[in-house]
């Protein structure tokens, strides 16, 4: 790269799932990451989530792997504990002033073990727990926490001395002062999330009053195994499993009384979601959900709602609850609300408010120290067509701190904002991350194993229990073992040099180390043989902490004979363990982007102009997608002119090929090795696939007289007569989900109620004496779109609300359209006969999507969009590397999201443009081609698509399997399944595990004594 | 408290023929350099007072931990009274400052478990005092004798608060707490600070009240699986309360839940290790 | 009340005195191995006959691990994956559904209690889950007796 004057770091700040994404995209891309967070571990608000909808997948399962990765990147300091204090300097290189907060223990020497916390005798309520349960004054936030470094709350502590003497690591410093430190970056990321809103403020509901009285997220912890009840849903007030559960909707959302207007966006879908596995947790609770307008807009998640419904028999009563009042006998809840215009009242064990999202408590003083600018509800301002953009250049945003958003929205943002912060110091790239030099392998084939035993007394967490010296005893009597001794801590820096003189001193060529978990200690101690020149598989752990002395605490014999079989079983596998080379790809440095509308341009101009050469395919003639049949934003924006700007930007970029009127004919290759041709026969190769496709408007042939009165329009050609002056009438109708929330496509459209809002709105500025109806089964005008549906609603637009399987009735009379519809508030019947009628249909896939699929090996749901990786954190990847998908084509969606998904996909793609060899796994599949048979019962188990069939094209009964080291995950389904032995699973082969099998069932620890 | 009435009720004398047979035992517990010099000067000097107390010398007051004294209430003792230097006076430099700490926790606990207070009390007597000494047994048996006999093996509920307040006192926390009292107080903590003897007393009480209700609610579902509303009931404590105990009860897995039949979890003791 | 904490579990039954069973646990990597390690990391107490191989996917037990424990004289046989929505691999965990309802039919067409062999779902937050599944298995292997085969040497 060219000498630059921009800093090739960035600063993420805010540790929650938005910061983790944004921190690992940048960081495996070339760039220095400097991840700030307030508290002391990163992790957030999705670290105390239950489950995550709608896919009901729990939520540290997901995400605690990227917490270690990103504890572990090596081009990742995590500040925590910290705030910003100044920022000086402007885009491309910043200084910011960071201020750490005392931990009171040192982090290098905190190993985590929490000996400190079992002795701590101050008890305080636990924040992460949302003050359900107890913690200690010394503490970590929660179990998984990363980083796992103990600290002392300063206001709780009495300095009594107690956890100083427990630390047998010595890590606790009470005299720790808080540090400033200077920080030099080239962008900003802000990603602080959000704050709850503080039910309180809505008295009428009795939070803070009444004890069975809860918010959204102390439920979400009363649900969670790691939750105060153990996921049994309890009555704070008596323990008792409530009966009945009431979900109060829209608590500091929607109303303006709190001064909250916008919608929070996610608390219906986690209302459900909180309501079904409260009826999965206890099948006779039964939960009934009041609410407004069912928000449910995201991808599948009206089949989410629907089987809340349907499967869960949840209840649902649309109804704002006017207020709650305890039957202080009882401490049950009596509801009051209004449903159809009669008040009622039902009595509740629970109730549970959902309550909505605020901005954090230090916006403004960010939005001051940093210099950007703040909405009129205080979150951080943006626009549609700068979705992650701060107003002040080189600061990004994304997640919550934009808008309230859900988990897969904030992922993709964050995926975003890194992809831009990266191209404002793109000619920095790798010029402040390190690689570390390692000493050359020793070669150890056919040399005896000779392997040394490391055992842990992890201060008293392990030797308090297991009897460490004997096991060290033990190991020393098996069989290959050169060398074993007992540590204090066998993962503290110095035992860490003792390991690699010890390695030396007595020619180990494996390593055993028996203490804790590999989960989290196995890359440190692999990194340490590597270190002494050993290949860093040639190590194996033995978990006599996590899974043994804390689990038989009070067995200290058996623990010990279980501790001598867990060594034992190690050293088995020990002894067959065998250097892995880390296969390298090569990696064409080049982009491939299909479709030429908002997301596609805008991913193809952010690759260019981070130095990527780009393919850009778009099947019409000309640039700009649906940017073109929109006429209208809601915001104000012309889109036509946008797609105009975008395009003369891609067309004047050198580094972009623009391929127009042209369509994919086939993509063959694996990730970083691509080669397209398109149906004019042209062929180049690239290392990514951008899939921006988008997607089509449904035309209703048939529907609602479309296609036979020429007054029936789609929402998008009504559009487009109104932009041209073309429309004349007085009296307007629009219906809702056309084609959407219905059988066959039962999700929802997501973009269609604020387009009828736009529409509806322009006709209102043009003529305000005309009559516009909205029928409609929910309005969706989800977070600051509320603003158009009340804007609206002002205008003197009428909204009449029909039920879900009573359409409106269109017929023809006269020439003119009649409408006949059904008001669900008053049960009248209303017939309309306007000048229009305008269908809001819904958002379809392209039918060429289809062929894409299989070409990439990708799947697609059962409506056509395709399917990402996973709903929640990888909603721009594919489970097949190097393939990316954004906008419409993954589901509908606004422009900004879109735009925010095309950015998304563009950074996940820089982490493999941006390298010019891959590494991949280690732990891989391999196949012995003498044995294999080519029956193929391996393909369909590999999710990754990483094995095919070849077919002999001179014999065709000779069939071969083509294992793609690339795409290989190392999970081991296909080496599980193989029938002839033919495929194996590199560190972890049958033979290996076989090995510790039968090491596991050996005689008694002590006849094998004897036997030696 | 189930001990004030008693109190009352004895007050007039007026019971039947076993509060007349009943002497009350007391048991004095004397420091070897001050109080049992004290004792054995007041002897000398032919002091007199009831015979009801028996003497256990210990070489400094602070030997009588809270488990000590609650085991010889447990015992049926009817008082107890400690006997040590006066401060500044002991023979140990510092060893009656704990004591009075230690005593004003297990007066706490006492109250806890509803024995009155008044049962238990404590007195600087030096080698010197001989005539303190029998005006304090004198006085303290007196007040016993209008206490009236102890309850403590009354009924299954005071058993089990007396062994709760035992199991309390013995727990790691309340013991550092209360170890820790005198130097944090009058040296300065981990920070060099002095602290505030008013909040640190609070701070002990809120713990002691915690850990004899967490020990008491495990007494109590050691016999029988109770449920949260049935614990408040015979405890007379909130439910609330009672639930964030159990709360942190089964993160140590000291108690376990029973799967519950209907919409009431009930909770049983889980045995200790040591005990089988 | 000192510190300790209980010891747990029902491998105390007197006539079972001399039966220490011989469990195998295979784990797969990101959640059952960690919902193990949250057991420990909460001090769940549980009985000590077991003993747990990793492996990265419950998709790579092959069903020959399963029949080779047995042969070498496990009592039990424990395969604890991901909830099925939940699998790091994807959809691994149907997959090992599908393998260990086949074993058991095959173990107990041998004439093996396929009470023997179990399949759990244990999430990396479920620590509590791990410790009742190993109790409740601890239990249910002991019920049954020694396996037939016994210990070969």
């Amino acid at each position: 790269m060219a000498a630059t004057d921009k800093i090739g770091a960035v600063m993420v700040v805010g540790g929650g799932i938005s910061g983790l994404q944004s921190a690992l995209d940048l960081a495996d891309s070339g760039f220095k990451v400097y991840l700030v967070e307030k508290q002391p571990s990163i992790g957030g608000t999705m670290a105390q989530l239950d489950k995550t909808f709608p896919t009901n997948d729990c939520a540290m399962c997901i995400m605690a792997p990227k917490l270690v990765s990103t504890g572990r990147h090596h081009n990742i300091t995590l500040v925590t504990n910290a705030e910003i204090m100044a920022v000086d300097g402007q885009a491309g290189d910043f200084k910011v002033t960071v201020k750490q907060r005392a931990l009171r223990v040192d982090a290098s020497k905190c190993t985590g073990c929490g000996s400190c916390a079992q002795k701590c005798p101050i008890e305080t309520s636990d924040e992460y727990n949302e003050n359900t349960k107890i913690r200690k004054a010394i503490y970590v936030r929660y179990p998984q926490a990363v980083p796992l470094v103990y600290s002392i709350d300063h206001d709780k502590c009495i300095g009594c001395g107690i956890c100083a003497e427990e630390c047998k690591a010595g890590a606790v410093v009470y005299d720790q002062k808080e540090s400033t430190s200077e920080i030099q970056v080239g962008s900003i990321i802000l990603s602080p999330g959000f704050d709850e809103f503080d039910a309180r403020l809505k008295g009428e509901y009795g939070y803070g009053v009444y004890k069975n009285v809860v918010t959204s997220i102390e439920f979400e912890r009363m649900l969670s195994a790691t939750g105060p009840y153990f996921g049994t849903v309890m009555r704070p007030s008596d323990g008792d499993i409530p009966e009945k559960i009431a979900f109060i909707q829209c608590v500091g959302s929607r109303d303006e009384q709190v001064g909250n207007a916008y919608c929070s966006g996610v608390c219906c879908m986690y209302s459900i979601k909180e309501a079904i596995i409260a009826k999965e947790h206890g099948g006779d609770i039964q939960p009934k959900i009041f609410f407004m307008d069912m928000r449910a807009f995201g991808k599948e998640f009206d089949e989410y709602y629907n089987r809340a419904q349907n499967e869960y028999g949840i209840e649902f009563v649309r109804s704002r609850v006017a207020s709650v009042f305890e039957n202080p006998e009882t401490k049950n809840l009596v509801v009051k609300y209004v449903e159809k215009g009669e008040p009622k009242e039902e009595e509740f064990g629970l109730v549970v408010l959902a309550v909505g999202l605020r901005p954090p408590e230090d916006a403004v003083a960010l939005s001051k120290v940093i210099g950007f600018e703040l909405n009129a509800d205080g979150f951080c301002q943006t626009t549609v067509l700068d979705p992650v953009n701060s107003s002040k250049q080189g600061v990004f945003v994304s997640g919550a701190f934009s808008s309230p958003k859900d988990i897969p929205m904030t992922v993709a943002e964050a995926s975003g904002a890194a992809a831009k912060a990266a191209t404002e110091i793109a000619s920095a790239r790798d010029s402040l991350v390190t690689k570390k030099e390692y000493p050359e392998e020793l070669d150890i084939s056919g040399k005896e194993p000779r392997i040394g035993v490391f055992v842990c007394h992890c201060g008293i967490n392990i030797g308090g229990v297991v009897k460490v010296p004997s096991v060290a005893e033990y190991a020393r009597t098996l069989p290959n073992v050169a060398y074993a001794e007992e540590n204090l801590y066998t993962c503290s820096q110095d035992t860490q040099e003792k390991i690699k003189e010890m390695i030396k001193e007595h020619d180990l060529n494996r390593v055993v180390v028996a203490s804790c978990t590999p989960r989290t200690h196995e890359p440190l101690f692999q990194n340490t043989i590597k270190e002494a020149g050993l290949n860093s598989y040639l190590f194996e752990m033995a978990n006599i902490r996590d899974q043994c002395s804390w689990i038989h605490m009070h067995e200290a014999e058996a623990a010990t004979k279980k501790a001598k079989d867990l060594v034992r079983m190690a050293v088995a596998k020990s002894r067959l363990l065998e250097p892995l080379e880390n296969l390298m790809i090569d990696v064409n440095q080049k982009a491939l982007v299909v479709g030429g509308g908002a997301t596609g341009m805008a991913a193809a101009l952010e690759l260019a102009k981070q130095g990527v050469k780009v393919n850009l395919v778009e099947k019409e003639k000309e640039l700009g997608g649906n940017l073109r049949k929109l006429h209208y934003l809601p915001s104000g924006e012309d889109p036509e002119e946008f797609a105009d700007s975008l395009a003369k930007e891609v067309a004047s970029n050198p580094n972009i090929t623009v391929h127009i009127g042209k369509g994919v004919k086939d993509i063959e290759g694996y990730v970083g090795n691509f080669k397209t041709t398109l149906d004019s026969g042209e062929t180049f190769e690239h290392g990514t696939v951008i899939l921006a496709v988008g997607a089509q408007e449904y035309k209703p042939e048939g529907e609602y007289l479309y296609g036979k009165n020429p007054n029936v329009l789609t929402l998008l050609e009504f559009k487009e007569k109104l932009k041209k002056g073309e429309v004349k009438g007085d009296s307007y109708v629009f219906i809702q989900c056309v084609g959407s929330r219905e059988e066959g496509h039962p999700n929802c459209s997501r973009v269609c109620c604020t387009g009828t809002m736009t529409a509806a709105i322009k006709i209102k500025e043009k003529n305000p004496d005309a009559k516009v109806y909205v029928l409609y089964r929910d309005i969706r005008t989800y977070g600051f779109r509320e603003e158009y549906y009340k804007a609206a609603a002002e205008k003197g637009v009428t909204f009449v609300r029909f039920e879900d399987d009573v359409k409106p009735k269109v017929e023809e009379t006269g020439g003119k359209v009649q409408v006949t519809v059904t008001d669900e508030d008053t049960g009248k019947e209303v017939v309309m006969t306007p000048d229009y009628l305008v269908l809001a249909s819904g958002t379809r896939p392209y039918t060429e999507s289809e062929a894409l699929a299989p070409m990439l090996k990708v799947p697609m749901t059962k409506e056509g969009f395709f399917l990402e990786a996973h709903m929640k954190l990888r909603p721009v990847d594919f489970a097949t590397e190097g393939v990316y998908l954004a906008g419409l084509a993954h589901g509908p969606k606004f422009l900004d999201e879109s735009i925010g998904q095309g950015l998304a996909a563009v950074a996940r793609a820089m982490t493999i443009l941006s390298k010019k060899t891959l590494e991949a796994e280690g732990i891989v599949a391999s196949v012995d081609e003498t044995l294999c048979d080519g029956c193929g019962i391996c393909v369909p188990t590999c999710e990754y698509k990483a094995l095919e069939i070849i077919v002999d094209k001179k014999d065709e009964t000779k069939k071969s399997l083509d294992l793609n080291i690339g795409l290989c995950k190392g999970c081991g389904a296909c080496v599980g399944a193989c029938p002839s032995g033919a495929l194996t699973q590199k560190g972890f082969r049958d033979e290996q595990i076989v090995a510790m099998i039968d090491a596991a069932l050996e005689d008694d620890v002590e006849k094998q004594e004897v036997r030696q | 408290m189930t001990e004030k009435k008693h109190h009352t009720a004895h007050h007039g004398k007026k019971k039947g023929e076993a509060d007349k047979e009943w002497e009350p035992k007391i048991v004095g517990f004397l420091c070897n350099w001050c109080s049992y010099a004290g004792a054995d000067l007041c002897g000398v000097s032919r002091f007199q007072y009831p015979t009801n107390i028996r003497l256990v010398r210990v070489m400094c007051s602070t030997r009588v931990s809270p488990h000590l004294v609650l085991e010889v209430f447990e015992a049926g003792a009817d008082g107890i009274l400690i006997g040590g230097c006066h401060l500044n006076d002991c023979h140990y430099m510092t060893g009656n400052f704990h004591t009075e700490k230690r005593v004003n926790l297990m007066k706490k606990l006492l109250r806890e478990a509803g024995i009155d207070e008044g049962r238990l009390r404590l007195e600087w007597v030096s080698a010197s005092e001989g005539e303190k000494f029998s005006k304090v047994v004198t006085e303290f048996t007196e007040e016993i004798q209008k206490l009236g006999q102890s309850k403590v093996h009354a009924d299954d509920m005071v058993k089990a608060k007396v062994a709760a307040a035992d199991d309390a006192s013995e727990t790691f926390r309340l013991k550092a707490l209360v170890g820790k009292e005198f130097n944090l107080l009058d040296k300065g903590n981990a920070y060099g600070d002095k602290l505030d003897p008013e909040k640190f007393r609070g701070i002990i009480d809120a713990a002691t009240e915690d850990e004899f209700e967490r020990a008491l609610i495990l007494e109590l579902a050691r016999i029988r699986p109770m449920s949260v509303k049935q614990l408040g009931m015979v405890m007379d404590t909130p439910t609330d309360r009672i639930l964030r105990h159990i709360v942190l009860l089964r993160q140590n897995s000291k108690i376990a839940m029973e799967h519950p039949e209907g919409f009431t979890p009930v909770y049983k003791t889980v045995a200790i290790g040591g005990e089988q | 009340m000192s510190s300790t904490a209980p010891n747990a579990g029902g491998q105390t039954k007197a006539e079972e005195e001399d039966f220490e069973p011989k469990i195998i646990v295979f784990c797969c990597n990101w959640c059952s191995y960690a919902g193990a390690d949250l057991a420990g990391v909460s001090r769940l107490q549980m009985p000590p006959y077991f003993r747990v191989i990793r492996v990265m996917c419950s998709a790579r037990v092959d069903p020959e691990f399963v029949l080779r424990a047995f042969q070498k004289g496990a009592d039990g046989v424990l395969v604890a994956g991901c909830h099925p929505a939940d699998c790091h691999y994807i959809g691994g965990n149907y997959r090992t559904r599908r393998r260990i309802a086949l074993l058991r039919i095959l173990l107990q067409q041998f004439g093996f209690d396929p009470g023997r062999l179990k399949l759990a779902w244990i999430s990396a937050g479920e620590g509590e889950k791990f410790q009742k599944t190993i109790i409740e298995f601890t239990d249910v292997v002991n019920e049954l007796g020694p396996s037939p085969i016994g210990s070969s040497d």
